[in-house]
Order: C-alpha cells, then sequence, then structure tokens
C-alpha cells in the first residue's frame, strides 16, 4: 500500500501538449516532490507534417520551398542550407553577391530570432513588460526584412544558384537606419537583463551546465557556447560569405540562465557589425548562377549555424528532378536532452525557464526515426505512415 | 526598466488601429499574383515550379497563343517562385494583401482572354499541352 | 424594520454588493488598461471585464472528476460573499461604513483572507497537478504575506489608539501618515499586491507554470463569481490603504482620486518586476517584510512615546 509520503514522491505533472509555457507542442513529465523536480521525461512528434516524406514526390525547385517551411522563425537558414547542398551536388557556385545577400538575410533573421527569445524567456519568467518592449522592437527587423524581401516569415530569398532580391540604396539605407534604433535598444536590453533584480534571481545560478556536460549531452548553439564550448559554424565552417565576412565568436563561461542570455545579446551585436560590413562591402555581380533541372547523382552534407545551433542537412541525389532523401537535423533536438537532464533537482518554477532557455523549435525537431535491427530495409508509403500514426496513438490513448 | 516604463505612460501606444490606420505595402511585398499575357509562350514551368501547385496553364490554341492561367489563392504560398521560374518576365507579385474571402469558389481567379476564361470555365476539351525545355522555351 | 431593509440594501446593492462589483469591474478595467499604457499597448476597451464576466456566467459550468460538487459550487458564493461583506465595514466611496464596531478592522481582514483561501481550497478540492500546485502556492502565500500586511496597517491604527476602522479613518482624515509612517505604507502596498496575487507575487496562478494555479478547473458560473471577487477585493484594499495613510476618504471625489492614484503606482510596480518563486516571496516577506514593518512599529512606540 503506497503511504502519503511515497505517493507525494511520484506526483507528476504534465507540461504540454497543450499548456501556456510552450509555444509549440511538446509533452514534458515532470516527477516533483513538492516544489522540487526529482525527473523529466520527454516526448515529441506533435507538429510533425511529414515534409521529408513529402519533398521525396516533389522537385528540387518546390522542395526549397517545403523545407523552409519547417520552421518560421528559421525559416531562411532552412532554405540557405538547402540550396548549399543542392549546388554542392551539381557542382555550381552561387555567385559572390548572392551569398553575401544569403549572409545579409541570415543574420538579419537572426537578430529576429533572438529578439524574439528575449520576448518569450521573459514572458515565461512573468517579465511581460520586457516581452511587450522587445517584441515591439523586432518589429522594426521585420519591417525591415519585408521591406527587403517582400514578406515578414518565410522571406523566400533563396534561389537554387543565387538569391531572388537585390539590395539598393534605398533598402541599404533603411536597413542601416533599422539597426542604429535597434543597438540602442539592444544594449538597453543588455542592461536590463545583467542588472535587474528580480530577473536575475530567476536566471543567476539557475541551470547551470557544466562544459563537459554540454559537450556530454551534444548541445549546441548559444546554448552550448554560454557553456564555454567554442563551437559555431559559422567560425569553424565558414558557407556562404562567411569567408569573407566573418562574425567572431561569442562565449561565457558561466553556464547559466543568465549567462544564456547574455550570449545571445551580445550575438545580436555581433549580427548588427556583420551587416554594416556586408553593406559597405558588398561585392557586385549578378545574382543567380544557372542551375540544371536535373541534378546529378550523388550525396551531400550541409551545416549551416541557424539561430539555436547547428543546422544539419543530408542530401542525396538520384540524378532525376525529383530529391530522393533529404534528411534534417535540427539543433533543438540536441539541446533537449540538456533540458531533461538539467531540470532535475530544480524548482517547478524554474522549469519553464530551463526549456525557455535553449530556445525550443518543436515544429524544426518532429522527424519519423524507426530503428531496424533485422537488417531488413523497407520503404513507407504515405498511407502506411498514416494508418502507422492512427495506429500508434489509438494504443496509447486506450 | 523604471526609466521605461514611466516614459511609457505618456508615450501613444505602439499599436497600430488596423483598419483605420493602414500603413502602405512596401514596394517588394508579395501580394496577389499578376500575369502579363504578351510574351507567355505556355511552358507551364511556374506550374512545374509552384511548391503549393496553385497554378494550371490551359492552353486553348498554341500556336494562336491563347492561354488561360488559373490561379488558385487560397493554395498560394507567395512564395514568387514562378517570377523567377518564368523566362519571359510574365508574372510579377501586386502590393495587394488584403485577400480574405469567405467563399471558396472566389478564391479561383482565371487569368486571360475573357472568351478563352469561358471555354475553360465550361469544361470543354482543350488543346494539347505543351513540352518546354529547360529554357522555358516550348519543344518544336 | 427599516433597519433590517437598510442593512440588506448595504449589503446587496450599495456600497457593498451590486455597487461594489461595478466598481470592481471598473478598477480591472482600469488596472488593465494602465498595465498596457505602461507596456506601450492599447489595453481592451472599458466593457471588457463586464463582457468576460457576462460572458463567464452565460458558460456551462463543468464540475471535473473526483471534485466534491457541493464544495466545488460552494467555494466561490462563500469566498464572494465574505468579500462582500468586508465591505460594509470600509469607508466606501467616501461614505462612512455602513457598520461599524470595535475590532472591524481584523474582522475585515480575515473577510478578505477568506477570499483568498476558498481559493486555496477549491484548488485543493480536486485531482488536476496544476490545481493543487497552485492550491499549495495560493496557501503558501497567505501565511507569507498576511502578518506584515496587517501589521502595516495596523501601524495606523497604533497612533489613532482604535481597531475601529471608522475611527482610525476619522483619525488619518486631516493627517497625511504616509508621511509619518512611509516604510508602513510601502509594505502595505506591496502586501496587497501579494494578495491580490498581482505581478510579481503572482506565482500562485503563474500562467507559464501551472496554467492557472487554483481556478485552472473551474470554468463558468464558479469562475466568474471568483473573478468578480477579485475585483471586489481590490476595490477594498485599496479603499483601506487609501483611508489610512493618504489622508482619507471624505468623500467620493477624494475616494476616486485617492484609490485611482494608488492604482497607478501599483500598476507601475506589477510591469517593473519578474515573477518571483515561491520561495522567493516566502523569504522575501519573511525576511524583509516583517522586519521593514516591525521596524516601522519601533520608530512609531519611540516617537509617540517620546511626543
Amino acid at each position: 500500500m503506497q503511504t502519503d509520503i511515497e505517493k507525494a514522491e511520484r506526483f507528476t505533472i504534465p507540461i504540454g501538449p497543450q499548456h501556456p509555457a510552450l509555444k509549440e507542442p511538446g509533452h514534458f513529465s515532470l516527477t516533483v516532490d513538492g516544489e522540487i523536480v526529482t525527473g523529466a521525461t520527454v516526448r515529441l512528434g506533435y507538429a510533425h507534417r511529414g515534409i521529408e516524406k513529402g519533398i521525396e514526390s516533389r522537385n528540387w525547385v518546390q522542395s526549397l520551398y517545403m523545407l523552409e517551411r519547417i520552421c518560421g522563425i528559421c525559416s531562411h537558414i532552412h532554405a540557405t542550407a538547402y540550396a548549399l547542398g543542392v549546388e554542392a551536388l551539381a557542382g555550381v557556385q552561387a555567385p559572390p553577391r548572392a551569398q553575401a545577400i544569403r549572409e545579409l538575410v541570415a543574420e538579419l533573421e537572426r537578430i529576429h530570432s533572438h529578439l524574439l527569445w528575449i520576448g518569450v524567456a521573459a514572458h515565461e519568467a512573468g517579465f511581460d513588460t520586457l516581452f511587450m518592449y522587445s517584441w515591439r522592437d523586432r518589429e522594426t527587423v521585420m519591417d525591415i526584412l519585408e521591406g527587403l524581401t517582400g514578406n515578414r516569415v518565410n522571406y523566400s530569398a533563396n534561389l537554387l544558384g543565387g538569391v531572388k532580391i537585390d539590395v539598393d540604396d534605398a533598402q541599404r539605407d533603411a536597413i542601416l537606419r533599422g539597426l542604429d534604433f535597434l543597438e540602442g535598444r539592444t544594449r538597453h536590453y543588455l542592461d536590463v537583463v545583467t542588472t535587474d533584480a528580480t530577473f536575475l534571481q530567476r536566471t543567476r545560478g539557475v541551470g547551470i551546465m557544466t562544459r563537459q556536460q554540454a559537450e556530454l549531452l551534444g548541445a549546441v548553439g548559444p546554448t552550448a557556447r554560454a557553456s564555454g564550448v567554442e563551437r559555431d559554424v559559422r567560425v569553424d565552417a565558414p558557407y556562404a560569405a562567411y569567408a569573407d565576412f566573418p562574425v567572431n565568436l561569442v562565449t561565457s563561461t558561466a553556464g547559466d540562465l543568465e549567462a544564456r542570455f547574455v550570449v545571445r545579446v551580445q550575438e545580436l551585436f555581433e549580427c548588427y557589425r556583420v551587416i554594416r560590413v556586408i553593406l559597405d562591402h558588398l561585392p557586385a555581380g549578378e545574382l543567380t548562377a544557372r542551375m540544371p533541372r536535373r541534378i546529378k547523382e550523388g550525396e551531400a552534407i550541409s551545416r549551416v549555424e541557424a539561430p539555436r545551433g547547428e543546422l544539419f542537412y543530408f542530401l542525396k541525389s538520384n540524378g532525376t528532378d525529383t530529391p530522393e532523401r533529404i534528411k534534417v537535423r535540427t539543433p533543438t533536438i540536441c539541446n533537449l536532452t540538456s533540458v531533461i537532464k538539467l531540470a532535475v533537482g530544480h524548482q517547478l518554477a524554474d522549469v519553464p525557464m530551463i526549456l525557455a532557455g535553449i530556445d525550443p523549435c518543436f515544429s524544426c525537431n518532429d522527424r519519423a526515426v524507426i530503428v531496424r535491427r533485422d537488417g531488413a530495409a523497407q520503404g513507407w508509403t504515405w498511407e502506411q505512415l498514416r494508418q502507422y500514426g492512427i495506429e500508434t496513438y489509438a494504443r496509447r490513448n486506450s | 526598466m523604471i526609466g521605461d516604463v514611466t516614459t511609457s505612460l505618456f508615450r501613444r501606444p505602439a499599436t497600430e488601429l488596423y483598419p483605420f490606420e493602414r500603413r502602405e505595402a512596401p514596394e517588394r511585398l508579395r501580394g496577389l499574383l499578376a500575369w502579363d499575357r504578351t510574351n507567355c509562350t505556355g511552358c507551364g514551368l511556374c506550374a512545374k515550379d509552384c511548391p503549393a501547385l496553385a497554378i494550371q496553364m490551359h492552353v486553348i490554341d498554341k500556336a494562336a497563343k491563347r492561354f488561360v492561367m488559373s490561379y488558385q489563392v487560397d493554395q498560394c504560398t507567395f512564395c514568387a517562385q514562378c517570377v523567377h521560374s518564368c523566362n519571359k518576365g510574365c508574372l510579377s507579385m501586386t502590393g495587394e494583401y488584403e485577400l480574405a474571402g469567405i467563399s471558396r469558389p472566389a478564391f479561383r481567379l482565371y487569368f486571360g482572354d475573357p472568351a478563352d476564361v469561358e471555354i475553360v470555365r465550361s469544361g470543354q476539351p482543350l488543346g494539347e499541352e505543351i513540352e518546354c525545355d529547360e529554357e522555358g522555351n516550348p519543344a518544336q | 424594520m427599516l433597519d433590517a431593509i437598510r442593512s440588506i440594501l448595504a449589503l446587496l446593492v450599495f456600497p457593498g454588493g451590486l455597487f461594489l462589483l461595478i466598481l470592481g469591474l471598473l478598477y480591472e478595467w482600469i488596472d488593465r488598461k494602465l498595465m498596457a499604457q505602461y507596456q506601450n499597448r492599447i489595453g481592451p476597451r472599458w466593457f471588457q471585464p463586464l463582457a468576460d464576466a457576462f460572458k463567464l456566467l452565460a458558460k456551462e459550468e463543468i464540475v471535473p472528476e473526483g471534485m466534491n460538487p457541493t464544495l466545488f459550487v460552494g467555494l466561490p458564493i462563500f469566498g464572494l460573499a465574505g468579500c462582500l461583506t468586508a465591505a460594509l465595514y470600509v469607508p466606501m466611496f467616501g461614505l462612512p461604513p455602513a457598520h461599524s464596531f470595535p475590532g472591524d478592522l481584523i474582522v475585515t481582514l480575515y473577510l478578505l483572507s477568506l477570499l483568498t483561501m476558498c481559493m486555496g481550497l477549491a484548488g485543493a478540492n480536486g485531482l488536476g497537478r496544476f490545481s493543487l500546485v497552485g492550491a499549495t502556492r495560493t496557501l503558501t502565500q497567505l501565511f507569507s504575506y498576511e502578518a506584515p500586511f496587517l501589521l502595516a496597517l495596523l501601524g495606523p491604527a497604533l497612533v489613532a489608539g482604535s481597531w475601529q476602522i471608522s475611527e482610525i479613518a476619522a483619525y488619518a482624515t486631516p493627517r497625511w501618515l504616509i508621511l509619518t509612517q512611509p516604510i508602513g505604507f510601502v509594505v502595505a502596498v506591496i502586501g496587497l499586491m501579494g494578495k491580490l496575487e498581482l505581478p510579481p507575487f503572482d506565482a500562485p496562478e503563474a500562467e507559464t507554470e501551472i496554467v492557472a494555479g487554483a481556478l485552472t478547473e473551474y470554468s463558468g458560473r464558479g469562475l466568474a463569481l471568483f473573478r468578480l471577487g477579485k475585483g471586489a477585493e481590490m476595490v477594498i484594499g485599496l479603499t483601506l490603504i487609501a483611508a489610512f495613510y493618504l489622508g482619507g476618504v471624505a468623500n467620493p471625489l477624494f475616494f476616486l482620486l485617492k484609490t485611482l492614484g494608488l492604482l497607478l503606482i501599483v500598476a507601475g510596480l506589477q510591469s517593473l518586476f519578474a515573477r518571483l518563486r515561491i520561495d522567493q516571496v516566502v523569504g522575501l516577506w519573511w525576511r524583509y517584510g516583517v522586519l521593514l514593518v516591525l521596524a516601522q512599529w519601533l520608530i512609531t512606540i519611540v516617537v509617540e512615546g517620546v511626543a
């Protein structure tokens, strides 16, 4: 017979899939003892849309737009990774001006993503004022992107072989003006994040991840860089125009939530600097290179630095105008294990903050993986996958 | 923070009261698609490359260059790939973004000569499909 | 007979009851509008809280499994009733209290706590995880701010030499006790924010952690009654502090000016801080809250003794 103490220890709090703490569906099952978390598990799959299966029946050009819509906040970087991969397969180099514009839009997207994240993390801490202010300022960068590319989200700036959009003087002035405004505001946010007493009470010393832990758990992106791991794909393996317009690595050694805030805000400053350099030295030339409709047979790997960390694409072509296989590995899935490990021992109120600290993007990381141990390979059709999903959830809910 | 908060008391809110305050759409906004028939060869690359399968080219008479384009606004993702796929520059995105509607049929637009559009709408069998090479030039 | 009718009218229509509920909705709107202004946005229109109340009253009330139905339905009524009764002893709207007897300050404060306790019990009633955690937090927070808040309101009682609200208000009317007891005023305002579960003390109903805390399982009429109770509690709390520290509420105009001025400050404090964790709340109150208010008492007693 369970005593009351045993019952109290096995008190499970479900966070998600519908929960105000989550902006996207995911399920965290926290075992708590009073207010202290004693165990955590995660279940994903609620935002799976079968994009990797869908591109197998669309041509290379159409797949660009499908992959761009894996995520709303990092859509450009997905498209860039894919475009770079296809260009590598086809042996085509996009012209320097196109690469520079790709980097420009990627850095603008990083600004957008980090400002959004500051707001969301502040909202998780109950600091709604900072949330409102940072999202108001984020409107500036969204207006810049709308003026530059034609849309606030899903910029569709990439083409296979180059970019669609050009930067003329009017655009350049608008971008620089917006950046000046944002830089002032970012300085203010850095100040708030490092000196506001109530905010520091929620972030300093919370969710500490040592460098060894970060490397063991495979954390990537600003989450890992806040623990002192010096890894940034833009610096280690420059793609697009990062060889010509490099960024500096931003790290911190504290490893707690405050460090993650500081790292992302410092990255914002780096973004502003790099964009100004690009605009000053934009190489002249064409915007696109000629791409064949049928891509040569082969395999290619494309690694880029999304706002959340390292984004990895594997592309396989069989010589036709349809991709054979594209595998996407997003950064959030690397960082989620760190959330589960770090949550143990913290208060219940800290868990949404720790989750927000890795900048989770659940729609990015839902993939279907089937592990076969018997060596027999198998292909699944849409209908089979759908049926499997229906049966699994019927079994789970019964 | 306290400076921000106190000055906010005296500032105008940042919210724009749409639809009373309408901001002008930026020049490059990817709004509703527009088709200029003048140079169209009916190659259909725009339809082939559309990720949302929102465009269909109907060929009434290849030689006389009578084409009708049917465009599903509610399928369109406004990505502008069709604009770049077209080698003759026939397509462009306008600045029209207020596209909400309450009836499905209204979202299917037909571009072309009105008589030709009637032919397509009435469902009569049409001329043959045109094969194109990679440049977008119709194979002869 | 006439007395009984007058009492019933005072309880149900004016200054308690209907009038208090409407004033509560009005103050809720002003609070939300001020928060919005501080956050540089527009905020709701004037009829939003009223519309919310009507909508909730019209919705179906679902009694979750495992909850005692009598308690489920009865606790909101009980809490709101306690709150409305508390208004009888307070100089509502600048008019003298409807009833008054020695010691009614303590009775009023405990009637206000009745609302909080009913919310805590409502959460503890059920099986839902979020309700249980929210109930624990509500009651924990109740035990933290109750003592300093009471002591802060007793500071003016000390100098007035009475525990009767009408007498304290009469004493405080020509004198602005905020000048002689500033620390007590600060503790009282922050205590009020804790009592009303306003940010930064909204850990019991932390939206991003436990959905809605103790009230998660409530919908329809029960939720409407609790929310009306919270609005009324805000009005009563502001009235008490304005009457004691801000030179009394001698007439309706002063009442409105002073309580709305206090609301301006309270809304500003709401927007300035991040949410405090429940252990930080307890630590804050039992370390700083109690010490500050005791220091204020010490100063007051010494000054009184010397004078």
